[in-house]
C-alpha cells in the first residue's frame, strides 16, 4: 500500500470512515467471501440439493460473521489490546463453566440466548490477544532468559488441556500448537525448542496413558485404517475413496456418490472439504487451498509490514491460527493425519468456527489499518 | 504497544517468520502433494471402490432356450419361479430377518444351509443380493407380499425354472442342468448370483452355449446402509437358442414302455398276491408306483435294462435313442436330495449311465455280417464257399463251440447267418485274418467315436494284431481270432456303433454317421466303397434271418405285405461257460441269476425291400437275441410303420 496519510482527511469522521474503508485489506475480504460461498455450496450439496438444514444457516451466520468483522476493522486495534486479558479470563472461566453446564455428550458447547457456542474456539483469539500483549511488553534482554516464558507456557497450556480434557485432542492441540507457534515465533531460543522437542518425545508414553481408548483408538487406526475398516477406520477409509474417486474434475457439483449414499459421515462438518474432493476434483481442492493460501499469506503480509510487536503477533497468530486449520482439517480428510475432529473454517457447518475466523480477521483488518496510530 | 525497530527484534522476528512460512509452505506442499497423488495418480483404484460402494451389479440369467423333438414338441422348457432374496448388507440382523420370514412361510431347510453358507461365505462389506430360496409358491409370495413392510431387506424375483415335461423318458439325451461352479464349466463368466445354472449332461451341456444366451446385468445404486436407491437394467438380457433334436418322442415313449416290458408281464401294484411278492423281494425299482414286472415264472423282475437306437439309414438322424433305466431330468432342477443322488448313484444298475453311447457291449453275432463283408471283399470266398459244422471246432488245444450243439452240418454263407453258424464263421475268420476283419468293422463304424452331440461316448474296442502287441505286448493267437468272428473276446461296441453298422449296410453306398439334430446331416456321406453285390447279398441273408425256415428271428416277423424287418440276432455270453458245465448240460438262461444271463441283442432295418431305418436293441442279461431282443424291435418297427 503506497498511502501516505494526508492531514486533510483525518479532519472529520465521515474522511475518516473513507480513509479507514480505503485502507481493507480487499484481497483477504474477497478470499473470505468466496470461501464462505463455498461453504454454503458445499452445504447445499451435503443435504442432497437443499437449502435445509444446512446451507441457509450457514449463509445466515456468514453475513452476520462479516458485519461484525467490518464492525471490528474499524474499530482502532488498541481496543483489543485492551480487552486482551479480559477476554482471556472470560475464556478461561467459560472453559471451566463448560464443565459443569455444557451441553453435548463431551461438554464443548454452551448455551448462549438459544445459540451453541463453543468457548474453545473463541479460546484461540483470546490467547493470541494475551500472548501479544505479554510479548509487547518483555524487553529484548528479558526475551532470552527462559524465565520469561513461564508465563506465556502457563498460558498456553492452562486453556489447552482445559480443553483437551473436554474432551476434544483436536482444538486442545490446536491452542497449544498455535501459543507454542507464537512463542517460536517471538524468537524462544533454539536450545530450549530443542530441549522441549526432547522432552516432548520422551513423554510420549506418558500422555498415550492419558489419553481415553476412543483417542487411543483415533491415532492406532490412523496409523493403520484397515486395521477397523467398518468402526474407526472407516471414516478414513471412505474419505480417501471420496477423494480419490473425484479424479481431475470431480464427479460433478451434486453428483457425489460417496457423499450423496451416505458413504461419508460427518460430510457437513469436520469431512466437508472430502465432498469438494469428490465433487470438484484435483481442481477443485486445489483451488480452495490456494484460497486459503491467499488469504493466509495476506494475513502474513500484514504481519511482515506492521511495525508494533501487538501487531506483528496478532496478525502472525490469526494466520497462522488458519494455517493450523487448514492443515489439521484437511491432512486429516485425505488420510496424513490422525481423525481429531478439527473443522475447515468458513466452509464447515458450525457457528462458533465461523465466528472465531471472522472475528481474528476482524482484528487483522483492524490492525492493517490502525497500526500507524500510537496505542 | 511499542513499536518494534525499538527493540531491535527485527533479525529474529524476521528470521523465525522465514522459518515458520517454510514450514507453512512444506505443509501444504505436502497436502498438495497428497491430493496429487490420491485424486491423480490413484484415481482409478478408488474410482473402483467407488463404485463398488456405490452400485452393485446382478446378473440376470436370460431365458434357456428350449429343447424340441422334431415334431416340435417339448423336451425342455422353463416354468415360472419365484425367488426370495435377502438384499444384504453389513448391517442388517440376518438372523432375525429369517425367524420372521419363517414365522410367515416355510423354507426347506435345506435352502436354509445353503444361505447361511453363502453368508459365511461372504469375504467383503458390499451390500449385494443373497439367495435364499427359488422354490417359492405363489401362496407364499403373496403371503409375504401382504406383509411386505415388515420385510423390507427381501424381495421377490421371477425366475425361471427348468423342467423336462417327457421325464424320464428322454433325460439321458436332454441331460440336466446344475448350479454353476468354475470346476465343471469351460465358460469364463464370473456370475455373482447364486442361482445360475449350466448345462450338466446331454444336449443340455453341449449346447449350453446356444440354450444358455447371454448375461444382462441389473445395476443397483446402494447406499451405505444398505438401501437400494436406483436399479436399473445394466446390460439386456438376450434369451438362448431353442434347439431341434432328430428324436420322436411318440416313438421315444412307445420304446420305453416296449423296452422295459420286454418279455413280462404287466401286473397291478394294488393286486393283494402282488403286493405280498413285492415285500419279500429285495432291489426292485419301481418303474411307477402302480405297476411292476413279472417273469414267466411269476416272480416280480425290474424292468428291462439295455439300450434301443432307431436311426435314419438316409440321413443319420436318430429318431430314438434309449437307455434303460433312465433317470428323471426333473429331479435335478429342483435342489437334489442328497438320498435321491445317492441312490442314483449307487443303483446297481447304473441308471446315469447312457448305455446308447457310451455303454460297451461285445455285439456277439451282430458282428457276423461283417465278418462275412470282410471275406467277400478281399475275395476270400465267394457266395457259395460251404463249410461244415459239427458244432465245434477244434483248433489246437481248445474246442470252440457253435451255439448249436448237434452242428448245422454244411451250409454256405447265406444259410451261416440265417442260422448263425459260429462253426461257419471261426473258419471264415481264420481264413481272413483279424486285421482285415478289424478294417472292415472299422469302415462299418466300429472302434471310433462320431460326431454326435452328447459327449462322453464311448469308443469300443476293434482289436487286431498291432492292438494287442500295443496293449498286453502279447502276440495274437488264433484263438482269439475265432472269439471276434463271432462277436466276443477282446471285442466291444456300443449300441450307437452297431446301429451306424447297420445303417452303413443297409445303404450300401454312404459311410452315415448318426447325429442328433434334424437336417444336420445335408451333405453328402463319404462313400463306403463296398461292393454293391456283396452288400445286396448280406442284406439277403438278413431278410433270411427273418423270413427263412431257419431264420433264428422267424418268429417275429412284422407279418405285413408291405413292411418286412431284417436283421440279425445275437446272444452275448457274459460269463465263460467251463467244459464240466457244458457236458452237465447248459443252465437255462432265466434260471440263472440276473447278472449271469446272457445279453439279448438285435440288429436290423427296415423294411427290408427299400430300407429306411436302422435298429438295435441290447436287452443286457435278457436271454438271447432271438427270443428279447428280437421281437421288441419288430414292435418298435411295427409302431413307426404303423402295421
Amino acid at each position: 500500500m503506497n498511502y501516505k496519510p494526508n492531514k486533510f482527511y483525518e479532519e472529520s469522521f465521515g474522511t475518516l470512515f473513507f480513509s479507514k474503508l480505503y485502507k481493507l485489506n480487499f484481497l483477504i475480504i474477497i478470499s473470505l467471501i468466496l470461501l464462505g460461498l463455498v461453504g454454503v455450496a458445499s452445504l447445499y450439496s451435503a443435504a442432497g440439493g437443499n437449502w435445509d438444514p444446512w446451507a441457509t444457516n450457514h449463509l445466515i451466520r456468514l453475513i452476520f460473521g462479516i458485519f461484525l468483522m467490518f464492525i471490528l476493522a474499524f474499530l482502532p486495534h488498541k481496543i483489543f489490546f485492551k480487552l486482551s486479558v479480559l477476554s482471556f479470563f472470560i475464556g478461561v472461566l467459560s472453559l471451566i463453566l463448560v464443565k459443569f453446564v455444557g451441553t453435548g455428550n463431551v461438554q464443548r458447547w454452551i448455551t448462549l440466548g438459544g445459540m451453541n457456542f463453543q468457548p474453545s474456539e473463541a479460546m484461540k483469539i483470546a490467547l493470541i490477544l494475551i500472548l501479544a500483549r505479554y510479548f509487547d511488553h518483555v524487553s529484548r534482554i528479558e526475551l532470552d532468559k527462559l524465565k520469561s516464558y513461564i508465563l506465556p507456557l502457563f498460558l498456553i497450556f492452562l486453556p489447552g488441556i482445559l480443553v483437551i480434557s473436554q474432551p476434544d485432542l483436536g482444538t486442545g492441540l490446536t491452542i497449544i500448537l498455535l501459543g507454542l507457534a507464537i512463542l517460536f515465533f517471538v524468537g524462544i531460543s533454539m536450545k530450549f525448542v530443542i530441549l522441549c522437542f526432547i522432552i516432548l518425545a520422551s513423554s510420549v508414553p506418558f500422555i498415550w496413558k492419558q489419553l481415553y481408548d476412543y483417542q487411543k483408538d483415533r491415532i492406532l487406526v490412523f496409523l493403520n485404517p484397515e486395521l477397523d475398516s467398518l468402526g474407526s477406520g472407516y471414516q478414513i477409509i471412505q474419505s480417501k475413496i471420496a477423494i480419490g474417486s473425484g479424479g481431475i474434475f470431480g464427479k460433478g457439483y451434486l453428483l457425489g456418490s460417496q457423499s450423496r449414499l451416505n458413504y461419508l459421515p460427518e460430510k457437513h462438518t469436520d469431512f466437508i472439504f472430502t465432498l469438494i474432493s469428490e465433487e470438484l476434483g484435483f481442481l477443485g481442492s486445489i483451488f480452495i487451498i490456494l484460497i486459503f493460501c491467499i488469504l493466509i499469506i495476506s494475513i502474513m503480509k500484514i504481519s511482515f509490514r506492521v511495525k508494533s510487536l501487538f501487531s506483528k503477533i496478532v496478525a502472525f497468530g490469526i494466520g497462522f491460527l488458519f494455517f493450523l486449520y487448514l492443515s489439521l482439517n484437511v491432512g486429516m480428510v485425505c488420510g496424513l493425519l490422525p481423525v481429531v475432529g478439527a473443522p475447515l473454517p468458513l466452509i464447515s457447518y458450525g457457528g462458533t468456527s465461523l465466528l472465531t475466523v471472522l472475528i481474528g480477521v476482524g482484528i487483522v483488518l483492524s490492525i492493517n489499518i490502525h497500526d500507524k496510530e500510537i496505542v | 504497544m511499542k513499536s518494534i525497530s525499538q527493540r531491535n527484534l527485527d533479525k529474529t522476528i524476521s528470521k523465525r517468520f522465514f522459518l515458520l512460512s517454510i514450514f507453512k509452505g512444506g505443509v501444504v506442499g505436502a497436502i498438495g502433494w497428497r491430493f496429487f497423488d490420491l485424486q491423480m495418480i490413484e484415481n482409478r483404484r478408488y474410482e473402483k471402490l467407488s463404485d463398488n460402494n456405490q452400485f452393485n451389479y446382478h446378473m440376470i440369467a436370460p431365458e434357456r432356450g428350449r429343447i424340441l423333438d422334431r415334431k416340435m414338441r417339448l423336451l425342455a422348457g422353463n416354468m415360472d419361479g419365484f425367488s426370495l432374496v435377502l438384499n444384504w448388507n453389513k448391517n442388517i440382523n440376518v438372523e432375525l430377518i429369517i425367524k420372521n420370514i419363517l414365522s410367515v412361510i416355510n423354507i426347506d431347510q435345506k435352502d436354509l444351509n445353503n444361505f447361511y453358507k453363502e453368508i459365511n461365505s461372504n469375504n467383503n462389506d458390499f451390500a449385494k443380493e443373497i439367495l435364499i430360496t427359488k422354490n417359492l409358491s405363489q401362496k407364499d409370495v403373496s403371503k409375504l407380499a401382504v406383509r411386505s413392510i415388515e420385510f423390507p431387506e427381501v424381495s421377490f424375483l421371477m425366475t425361471k425354472k427348468r423342467f423336462y415335461p417327457q421325464g424320464i423318458i428322454a433325460g439321458h439325451i436332454t441331460g440336466y442342468i446344475g448350479p454353476y461352479s468354475e470346476k465343471n464349466t469351460k465358460t469364463k463368466i464370473k456370475p455373482n448370483t447364486s442361482w445360475l445354472e449350466v448345462g450338466k449332461s446331454g444336449l443340455e451341456k453341449f449346447f449350453d452355449k446356444e440354450l444358455r444366451g447371454k448375461f444382462g446385468r441389473k445395476r443397483n445404486e446402494v447406499t451405505s446402509k444398505g438401501h437400494i436407491v436406483a436399479s436399473q437394467i445394466y446390460e439386456n438380457t438376450i434369451s438362448g437358442n431353442d434347439i431341434q433334436v432328430s428324436l420322436d418322442m411318440g416313438l421315444q415313449a412307445f420304446a420305453v414302455e416296449r423296452f422295459e416290458k420286454g418279455n413280462n408281464a404287466l401286473v397291478s401294484i394294488k393286486n393283494e398276491n402282488i403286493k405280498k411278492q413285492i415285500e419279500k423281494t429285495k432291489n426292485i425299482n419301481f418303474i411307477n408306483n402302480d405297476y411292476v414286472y413279472k417273469d414267466k415264472k411269476n416272480r416280480i423282475v425290474n424292468p428291462e435294462s439295455g439300450s434301443l437306437i432307431v436311426m435314419d439309414i438316409e440321413n443319420g438322424e436318430l429318431i430314438c435313442c434309449l437307455s434303460s433305466p433312465g433317470y428323471d431330468p426333473n429331479i435335478f432342477s429342483n435342489d437334489l436330495d442328497v438320498n435321491v443322488w445317492n441312490n442314483l448313484k449307487n443303483n446297481s444298475r447304473a441308471p446315469l449311465l447312457n448305455r446308447s453311447m457310451s455303454g460297451v457291449y461285445p455285439p456277439g453275432s451282430t458282428i457276423k455280417m461283417a465278418v462275412a463283408l470282410a471275406a467277400l471283399e478281399n475275395g476270400i470266398i465267394d457266395y457259395n464257399t460251404k463249410f461244415f459244422c459239427d458244432g465245434a471246432k477244434k483248433l489246437g488245444e481248445s474246442t470252440f463251440h457253435c451255439w448249436a450243439k448237434d452242428g448245422h452240418g454244411k451250409l454256405n454263407l447265406i444259410e451261416a447267418i440265417e442260422q448263425s453258424c459260429d462253426v461257419y464263421f471261426y473258419e471264415l475268420g481264420l481264413k481272413v485274418g483279424i486285421d482285415k476283419i478289424a478294417l472292415m468293422m472299422k469302415r462299418l463304424g466300429l472302434g471310433q467315436y462320431y460326431n454326435v452331440e452328447i459327449k462322453n461316448m464311448s469308443k469300443g474296442v476293434v482289436p487286431n494284431i498291432e492292438w494287442k502287441l500295443k496293449r498286453d505286448g502279447l502276440q495274437w493267437s488264433m484263438g482269439e481270432t475265432l472269439n471276434a468272428s463271432i462277436g466276443q473276446g477282446y471285442l466291444l461296441t456300443t449300441p450307437l456303433q452297431l446301429t451306424t453298422m447297420i445303417a452303413r449296410i443297409a445303404n450300401g453306398k454312404f459311410s452315415v454317421t448318426p447325429t442328433l439334430m434334424v437336417n444336420k446331416n445335408k451333405n453328402r456321406f463319404k462313400d463306403l466303397n463296398i461292393n454293391p453285390q456283396h452288400i445286396d447279398f448280406i442284406k439277403k441273408s438278413m431278410e433270411r434271418v427273418v423270413k427263412g425256415n431257419n431264420g433264428t428271428a422267424k418268429k417275429y416277423q412284422i407279418g405285413s405285405k408291405k413292411v418286412e424287418m431284417a436283421g440279425k440276432t445275437g446272444t452275448v455270453q457274459v460269463v465263460r461257460i467251463s467244459e464240466a458245465e457244458r457236458e452237465k448240460g447248459l443252465i437255462k438262461n432265466e434260471d440263472r441269476p440276473w447278472k449271469r444271463r446272457d445279453h439279448a441283442l438285435f440288429v436290423g432295418y427296415a423294411p427290408a425291400s427299400k430300407p429306411k431305418y436302422a435298429i438295435t436293441v441290447v436287452v443286457e442279461h435278457g436271454g438271447s437275441g432271438s427270443s428279447t431282443a428280437a421281437p421288441i424291435a419288430r414292435d418298435i418297427f411295427k409302431y413307426i410303420f404303423k402295421v
